[in-house]
């Protein structure tokens, strides 16, 4: 039957695709191995040069404004650039990315990196030290908003920047909470499967 | 030599039994991997990506091959959980994706009229798989490269019962994807 129609076989129109008998040599291997290494090293390199421009030009506003409240919010922007570098040197430098693809089964895998996921999204403030950055921008920006309270018209000159941290919050909080919520569903799912088979595995072994 | 791994140490015997089990590996299942890659990314040339990553990644993982799985159950593994990760890592289209029962229980106008021809039946085929979650994803594909339960339970870790029942409902999204719409168009 499924040689008179192998249309309506699934398995055999499955199995038949055409394929390149891709394979690779192992100086490809390694030499892509290589490659991923350096590209890795240079966004480090990158990310951390920049961190340190930042801390440079942040740290010399910090010299040069007499005013406390903006100093210390300089100083805190950039002690957050220090943060940032090492960041930086953590993920990038020393490959924290390794897929752990093969102690596992499948199973396991995908929850382990669904709740990666889900606690990457719960601490991305946390790890990218949001909390300096903003309590930073806040100090800084502080007394210039005080003195607009006197002369309204000064607001207006950083409105655009407050409508559009806004929108960004208003669509940003909503969309990560959704995420969260169908990861941690997916989550709870996984371990439902995962009771379930231990349940039956120990029945069997009765 | 392979980067460390998992913080796992390697296997004492270097590179030359990681590159002979990485060769005999991509000379078995080459073609097996590169329809599993078809079946977590329709564009091609991302699909190339893909299929380079998990040839990079097996090729890494043999390094820490201790045998206490077979050699076709480890290859399996390591592209499954490669290509989950690829999955993730697309958001927005992760949230999109449903399982086996979702699909099962989706209403008659899902059925499609008959292929035209086998490039059409397998496009039908690959737009079913890429909209399954990953896991679902795994025990079609690996049904249709034609493994028992016992087999895709040592992949997944799902109990045999568990497969056994997905399967049968794979079986039943197949026949109504497939069969009916054969004989619609005979």
């Amino acid at each position: 039957m499924a040689n008179e129609h192998p249309m309506n076989d699934p398995r055999n129109i499955w199995q038949n695709q055409t394929t390149e008998a891709f394979k690779m040599s192992a100086d490809e291997l390694r030499s892509k191995a290589q490659r991923r290494r350096r590209k890795s090293r240079f966004e480090a390199v990158y990310s951390m040069i920049l961190g340190f421009i930042l801390f440079v030009a942040f740290a010399r506003m910090f010299a040069g404004v007499q005013e406390i409240v903006p100093r210390i919010g300089w100083g805190l922007l950039s002690l957050w650039c220090i943060y940032f570098v090492y960041q930086a040197y953590k993920w990038f430098w020393t490959d924290g990315v390794a897929s752990d693809a093969t102690l596992n089964t499948t199973l396991q895998a995908y929850r382990r990196a669904l709740e990666n996921r889900r606690d990457y999204l719960l601490h991305i403030g946390r790890r990218a030290g949001l909390a300096f950055c903003f309590l930073g921008v806040a100090m800084v920006t502080a007394p210039a908003l005080v003195k607009a309270v006197d002369d309204p018209r000064l607001l207006l000159n950083v409105a655009p920047i407050f409508v559009l941290l806004a929108i960004w919050l208003a669509i940003f909080l909503p969309t990560r909470k959704r995420n969260q919520r169908k990861l941690q569903q997916e989550i709870e799912e996984l371990r439902r499967f995962e009771r379930e088979n231990f349940d039956s595995l120990a029945a069997g072994a009765n | 030599m392979a980067d460390d791994y998992l913080g796992c140490e390697p296997i004492p015997g270097g590179d030359v039994s990681q590159d002979s089990l990485y060769e005999q590996a991509a000379d078995t299942y080459g073609s097996a991997l590169e329809r599993l890659a078809r079946a977590y990314e329709l564009d091609p040339e991302v699909r190339r990506d893909l299929l380079q990553d998990i040839h990079l990644h097996l090729w890494h993982s043999f390094a820490y091959f201790d045998q206490r799985c077979s050699l076709r159950t480890w290859v399996y593994r390591v592209a499954h959980n490669v290509a989950t990760g690829h999955v993730i890592r697309q958001s927005r289209l992760r949230n999109r994706l449903v399982s086996i029962e979702a699909i099962e229980t989706l209403p008659g106008s899902e059925q499609i009229e008959s292929a035209a021809s086998q490039s059409e039946a397998l496009e039908r085929l690959s737009t079913l798989i890429q909209r399954l979650k990953p896991l679902d994803r795994q025990i079609i594909v690996s049904y249709l490269e034609g493994m028992d339960a016992n087999s895709v339970s040592e992949i997944t870790g799902l109990s045999p019962a568990n497969v056994a029942m997905k399967i049968h409902r794979i079986k039943n999204i197949l026949r109504r994807w497939f069969d009916e719409g054969g004989r619609h168009g005979q």
